[in-house]
């Protein structure tokens, strides 16, 4: 049987992740461990460091090229920061800014 | 020193029970200390928001009885742990979700909780990093002391280094 297509479905750290909704604002990893855009984008952290004590940004198990402290959702962004400071990802969806 | 590693794990359905996740039990001495960099715990399939405890902690023999499963290599370049998988949580293995507890006293080292929706995940600071040394009398588990509500579809794990 299939998913509901109202189903927000995307990949975090190699498993498949089915959600209702959307994260609610101000959820912030860590402590998180994931966070659910209205996309169906699942993002966490992966396993890379890059010195300054960041780890590098997945969505849906895809690296984003960014390394970041802490990844927030906040009225529908996500949001990342690090020793660049907040960075908002783009309503394009690919990059940040 | 030796290289990072993780014990993770998806898709497991958990006893309907206080369980512990993943179990690392150092290797006898003298040999590599471990030193624990990160836990987490989310439900892949989770329609239900709701609060769970969760708690790292030590635990001496008796050991919990788990699912064997051998630790990953973070780097392809580096050797293997030298812990290895099994299923009695004796010193130098580890595995993941336990069906018994074992009788060895749990000493809470850290005690937190989550939204299912959102999983936890626990990234020590430097100054924070749990070393379990070689010749440890216990292991260290992440450990849900409480059944969750629901009991299917979780992923878990940790890593650590050696070193």
């Amino acid at each position: 049987m299939g998913d509901d297509r109202h189903l927000l479905i995307g990949r975090a750290n190699g498993h498949l992740f089915r959600r209702e909704d959307k994260s609610e604002s101000y959820v912030v990893i860590p402590p998180a461990h994931l966070i659910t855009d209205s996309d169906g984008g699942m993002w966490t952290f992966g396993f890379k460091y890059d010195g300054y004590g960041e780890i590098n940004v997945l969505r849906n198990d895809m690296d984003t090229g960014e390394f970041a402290a802490r990844i927030e959702y906040r009225r529908g962004q996500v949001r990342i920061y690090g020793k660049a400071g907040w960075r908002v990802f783009s309503r394009s969806r690919r990059h940040f800014i | 020193m030796a290289g990072g590693y993780s014990l993770a794990a998806g898709g497991i359905t958990l006893a309907n029970q206080a369980v512990t996740l993943v179990f690392v039990n150092p290797i006898a001495s003298p040999n590599l200390d471990l030193e624990f960099r990160r836990f987490w715990i989310n439900q892949s399939n989770n329609m239900a928001s709701v609060n769970l405890r969760y708690q790292i902690n030590t635990q001496v023999t008796a050991f919990p009885t788990l699912v064997s499963q051998t630790p990953a290599k973070l780097a392809i370049a580096d050797a293997a742990s030298i812990i290895t998988g099994n299923t009695t949580g004796a010193a130098g293995t580890c595995g993941i979700n336990a069906s018994a507890e074992g009788a060895g006293t749990k000493t809470i080292i850290w005690a937190d909780s989550f939204n299912t929706t959102n999983g936890a995940l626990l990234v020590l600071t430097p100054e924070e990093i749990i070393e379990m040394a070689a010749g440890a009398a216990s292991g260290l588990g992440l450990h849900l002391p409480v059944a969750p509500g629901t009991l299917t579809n979780w992923a878990f794990g940790c890593t650590w280094t050696e070193g």
